[in-house]
């Protein structure tokens, strides 16, 4: 295309105007109920699960004052049991997977050039599943009737029998709830990666936080299932008296089966957006393109696929097999394979260059300290014989700690840095940054390390107490100290996030120069995202533009309604202008009428029906065609 | 910076078929994770009949076969008037639109009544043993899917009614018909596991 | 003898009591460690285990090292000097793909080797035992050649040094796991299910178990211990262990027994050759000759057992044994009783 050829674009004001117009959220409280603009949501979901993130971090705290001396009384045992359940309900079900769902809701449409996500009030309706669980998680501890069976809630335990309370109950309603969140972000994840890049970015053009979440989305496809149909067979069971895990006439391991096969993907779905953000965050602060674009792609490929195969290794110590217990060590560590390309991938791209060490980049240069650290000792329990010594330990509590708050923690807060100017339009504190990524390294280090010294001296995970002679006293208390450095790092963090809000020093579009579309928009976006639609010409569109160029966009969709732009599949072609919905509170009354049929099914048999009837009438609320009313019969141009 | 226009997209259409359109990717991201659902629950009948001698556990009959097999028959007749609409709008027919899903909806309650009154007479509960409960999540699982369905075609018929559809505006159809396939087309498996694999099994 | 145990006052002992219990658990059993092997079966898991650790070692220092390097490599020289495209392939291709290969497949090749030392067959004729996990606490009989329980006892298992002993694995009630660090890894206890292992103590000494899967409530509390004998010694105490109670000829433990007999006791405990034959917890048949009480988590002294009589729910809150109130006269009698069962 030359120069002569190109038509300016001139952005008209009234067009500007009605653009704000059209895609604006309602204003007030009642509005807030209506969103569903990508960002909007997206920023909840994220905001939610810093939320659950603190209260999760809380009860952290409380195990390890409980544990800091032998014999201690500060909890009794049941509390403390439901304590460590409901750790482990928040950080994995209620903070991890949510809030890397929230970053790719926010930034991915944003990478794509698009003004919004595909099915917008299903992203409300997963929005709104999602805190009417964690919230009738955490009710129920306060109620004093949480979960104490542990995370992954074992029958025969979390049978009625043994389990009588109400906790399991809230367990297997909000797992499923989460499980309906998660299923409904990745579809529309999917959806949106395939059809909604700006022209131009095919396939192999898209940013490598994009092809990490296609992967998170489609493992969250196939692993999610499996344990819905599990937690509603525990739900079964406990109220109908079905047989299910019923220990004689069904079988308990069918839910751990189910459970894992959920359960170990769960680990990649939380460590493969992180992975992105890693390469992302690499290629900015190196200003160079990361190194083995195809490798890295292929890579989290293989890690979303052997991350199926692994599950058993969760099961050793239940009598399986030995033959086929060794099959699954070596698949297993076939895991590691894709992991070292990828670090190596990194590595060559880190390699001779003077990065910048801003805070984004510290916290992934610890990831790869922790992470690799996580991963040999994941390799390690791998392995049938030594897995049997350090399952339920210690040990394992050191092992998934450095692989969850090293895989996926630290990059996270690496992504909280690096994209916070763009949600907020201010820089965060790069003083306090650095503070607070020393105080959460070093804390989290001693913090975790020497757990794993006391699985291998035999201290059990999940024991809410241990006698003085077994030696395990001043380690633990050690740790506990340690633990509230780390508490400080991500408290200095979170002051951070509060202070910069008003006082970070402005950030413009692309405080960082750069490379990927969600650069290009103003930070924070406006309701449209996009002025104009970029038209993509590279894998690094914002280099490519270089200053003084003029640069290519699309024109022709309608300011006058939510329009956006759908692209082929495999290399973005424009295909049509699709018309959006725009706000609307049926998500809202979708989730509670889901949230009645699903959570009073504990109280009676009816609620499942209520729920039923409930959810037609909203889902058939929500699809009710606008135009049937307003453009009607109107034929399309 | 400048922006030029490099792409003029006010001729483009602002409507589309088929995969073209996200809600079609979006409703095939349903059916695969209902799939999943589906599998995990046949993959535990199977895993729970490792459990026992016998399957099903002694004293209890395997379901009969004519009437499960008369009923998926029905069932499967009625993904052929949903066929017949779904093709017939892409012509911009919209006469079948307006009639095939109501005799699809009828087949469809024919063969939830069916399987109300086979479940009334089968002889065995979701709580006697495992394999109760996992036969009745199966067939328990799908009809409500078949309610569903009936519920959400209904709809699509009663804006068929009013015109709503035509050969440009039918994506609506196109993913109701989808999911209509899906929904049939899985009882398959499920039926062959809950009938002939019993029966199989135990002898 | 007869001065009474005020339950008031064992409240106020607990702390000092159970950091006594703590003294004497040390005294008798060594680190409840998997790094103190003394077994067979826990040795091979340990040297594989440093092995591991050692090659673990070596891959970080090299990530570090790599990391570092390049790093020093851009400031030293003052600009970018990254890798070429044909430097940083054969690097990925070397380090990422080629080095994990390789040890990988060392990995498992080795693991599978160690594994097989677990998996041994044993021979038809070692001594069984059937250990069944109970909310909270251990359930143990020794078997004859024919499977036939021979001898019953709770939360204290005698082995023979140097034999291997087979271990028949179940449950009562829900998953527990059955795990001696100094001898071997754990294996799951599930309901409805048998499940096999085996230990075997190269030298004289106590071990200290625990439960190894979350089993609820008082899952920290589920300890036990296993006495490795020299031979004849455990033949001995074996052969003890089958007799049923002698009926007691001094008239004071008489009178205990008859404490014992009329109590709630007998609704769950068993003492063979009395009308006690309670079946949901711990056989007292030869309770006297046990180191601990309550699941390994006192010493088995007339203090701590006057205590766990009136108090059980305040040492180990949530377990199944009711309070009993007894006349202080009655629980002398009764302690003397229960501790005259050797």
């Amino acid at each position: 295309m030359t120069q002569h050829e190109r038509t300016q674009v001139i952005d008209s004001s009234e067009e500007t105007r009605l653009l704000t117009e059209v895609w604006r959220s309602p204003p007030g409280f009642f509005g807030w109920f209506t969103h569903v603009n990508q960002t909007s949501i997206g920023k909840r979901f994220i905001i939610t699960g810093f939320v659950f993130f603190i209260l999760g971090g809380l009860l952290a705290a409380l195990m390890r004052i409980q544990l800091s001396a032998p014999e201690n009384n500060f909890l009794p045992p049941d509390l403390y049991n439901q304590i460590f359940t409901m750790h482990g309900i928040t950080m994995m079900f209620l903070f991890a997977v949510p809030i890397m769902e929230g970053f790719a809701i926010y930034i991915v449409p944003l990478m794509l050039g698009t003004r919004d996500m595909s099915f917008p009030r299903l992203n409300a309706f997963g929005y709104y599943v999602y805190l009417i669980a964690g919230v009738a998680m955490y009710l129920a501890l306060f109620l004093n009737m949480a979960p104490a069976v542990g995370w992954f809630a074992y029958p025969p335990l979390a049978d009625a029998k043994y389990s009588p309370g109400m906790g399991v109950d809230f367990y297997a309603t909000v797992v499923t709830f989460m499980e309906i969140s998660a299923l409904v972000a990745a579809v529309e994840l999917i959806a949106t990666i395939f059809k909604q890049r700006a022209p131009g970015m095919s396939l192999n053009r898209m940013p490598l936080f994009v092809w990490a979440v296609l992967v998170m989305s489609f493992m969250i496809v196939f692993a999610m299932p499996p344990l819905m149909v599990g937690s509603v067979m525990l739900a079964l069971d406990r109220t109908v008296g079905t047989h299910f895990f019923v220990p004689g006439t069904g079988d308990p391991l069918l839910w751990q089966h189910l459970f894992w096969f959920f359960g170990h993907p769960e680990v990649y779905i939380i460590l493969i957006p992180a992975l992105g953000m890693i390469s992302d965050i690499i290629t900015t602060f190196t200003q160079r393109p990361v190194f083995g674009y195809t490798a890295l792609v292929l890579s989290l490929v293989a890690i979303g696929f052997v991350g199926f195969g692994l599950w058993v290794h969760h099961m050793y110590t239940t009598g399986m097999p030995h033959l086929a217990s060794n099959f699954f060590t070596a698949a297993s560590s076939m895991v590691a394979i894709p992991s070292g390309v990828q670090i190596f991938c990194w590595l060559a791209t880190l390699w001779g260059t003077r990065p910048r060490f801003a805070t984004p980049l510290l916290y992934v240069l610890g990831f790869f300290f922790i992470f690799v650290i996580g991963g040999l000792s994941g390799v390690m329990v791998a392995s049938v014989p030594f897995d049997t010594q350090v399952h339920d330990t210690y040990f394992l509590v050191a092992h998934f700690h450095y692989v969850l708050i090293g895989g996926g923690v630290f990059p996270l807060f690496g992504g909280l840095y690096y994209w916070y100017p763009k949600l907020t339009g201010r820089l965060m504190s790069e003083t306090l940054g650095k503070v607070s990524f020393w105080l959460t390294f070093i804390g989290f280090n001693l913090t975790f390390f020497p757990m794993h010294y006391l699985g291998l001296q035999g201290m059990p995970r999940r024991v809410y107490t241990y006698f003085e002679p077994l030696g395990w006293g001043d380690i633990n208390l050690f740790v506990s100290l340690s633990a509230g450095v780390l508490a400080l790092g991500f408290l200095s963090s979170f002051i951070n996030i509060f202070w910069s809000l008003k006082r970070g020093e402005p950030a413009g579009d692309n405080p960082w120069h750069a490379d990927s579309l969600e650069w290009g928009c103003p930070s924070p976006p406006p309701a449209y995202n996009f002025r104009h639609i970029p038209v993509v010409i590279d894998r690094h569109p914002l280099w490519e533009y270089q200053e003084g160029q003029d640069i290519p966009v699309v024109t022709g969709i309608r300011s006058d309604r939510r329009e956006l732009l759908v692209t082929s599949l495999l290399d973005a072609h424009p295909q049509y202008r699709s018309v959006m919905p725009g706000p609307s509170v049926w998500p809202l009354l979708l989730a509670v009428a889901v949230g009645i049929g699903f959570g009073g099914f504990m109280f009676h048999n009816i609620f499942p029906v209520v729920g039923f009837v409930l959810s037609f009438i909203a889902l058939a609320g929500w699809f009710w065609p606008r135009e049937l009313t307003k453009e009607a019969r109107e034929e399309p141009s | 910076m400048n922006t030029f226009s490099a792409i003029d997209a006010s001729k483009l259409p602002s409507y589309a078929f088929s995969h073209c359109v996200p809600i079609w990717w979006g409703i095939i991201g349903l059916i695969v994770v209902e799939a999943t659902v589906f599998a995990s629950l046949v993959i535990s009948f199977f895993y729970l009949q490792t459990n026992f001698p016998t399957w099903p556990p002694d004293g209890t009959q395997p379901p009969e076969l004519l009437k499960p097999t008369l009923a998926t028959l029905v069932l499967l007749a009625s993904a052929i008037p949903m066929y017949w609409a779904d093709s017939s709008i892409k012509e911009g027919k919209t006469f079948p639109l307006k009639v095939g899903p109501l005799i699809s909806i009828a087949l469809a309650l024919v063969f939830l009544i069916m399987k109300a009154i086979e479940y009334r007479d089968i002889g065995f509960r979701w709580d006697t043993h495992a394999y109760g409960s996992v036969v009745w999540a199966i067939a328990g699982f799908h009809s409500a899917h078949v309610l569903a369905l009936i519920l959400k075609t209904a709809v699509v018929t009663t804006l068929a009614w009013q015109n709503y559809f035509n050969s440009k505006r039918r994506i609506g159809v196109t993913v109701n018909g989808l999911y209509w396939y899906f929904v049939v087309v899985v009882w398959i498996p499920l039926y062959m596991t809950i009938y002939w694999a019993s029966h199989l099994l135990q002898s | 003898m007869t001065s009474a145990w005020p339950a008031m006052n064992l409240h106020r002992l607990r702390p000092v009591s159970l950091a006594l219990s703590g003294a004497l658990l040390t005294a008798c059993a060594g680190r409840q460690s998997a790094l103190d092997p003394q077994g067979p079966v826990a040795e091979r898991i340990t040297l594989f285990f440093w092995i591991m650790v050692s090659v673990a070692g070596v891959i970080l220092a090299l990530v570090l090292i790599l990391l570092l390097a390049g790093q020093f490599r851009g400031w030293r020289q003052r600009q970018h000097r990254p890798l070429t495209y044909i430097q940083s392939r054969n690097l990925v291709i070397a380090a990422g793909l080629v080095m994990p290969v390789v040890v990988l497949l060392a990995f498992s090749l080795s693991s599978a080797a160690t594994d097989r030392v677990l998996a041994k067959p044993l021979p038809a004729d070692v001594l069984t035992i059937e250990v069944i996990g109970r909310q909270w606490w251990w359930e143990v009989h020794y078997l004859d050649s024919r499977q036939n329980r021979i001898a019953t006892t709770a939360n204290e298992i005698h082995i023979p040094v140097g034999r291997p002993v087979r271990l028949l694995l179940k449950a009562a009630d829900v998953i527990h796991s059955f795990w001696v660090p100094n001898l071997n890894g754990k294996t799951d206890l599930i309901p409805g299910k048998t499940n096999t292992s085996w230990v075997q103590a190269d030298r004289p000494g106590t071990f200290r178990g625990q439960c190894g899967e979350f089993c609820g409530l008082q899952h920290a509390r589920m300890a036990f211990l296993v006495e490795a004998q020299p031979v004849a010694e455990f033949q001995t105490w074996l052969d003890r262990q089958k007799q049923p109670a002698a009926m007691p000829v001094d008239p004071a433990l008489a009178r205990g027994q008859e404490v014992f007999l009329s109590s709630q006791c007998i609704m769950c405990h068993s003492v063979r050759g009395t009308r006690a034959q309670g079946r949901v917890a711990p056989d007292l048949t030869h309770f006297g000759s046990r180191q601990t009480l309550a699941a390994a988590s006192m010493p088995n002294s007339r203090g701590h057992l006057a205590g766990w009589i009136l108090n059980p729910q305040g040492i180990k809150p949530g377990n199944f044994m009711p309070p009993t109130q007894l006349a202080p006269d009655d629980l002398s009698a009764l302690l003397d009783y229960l501790h005259s069962l050797r």
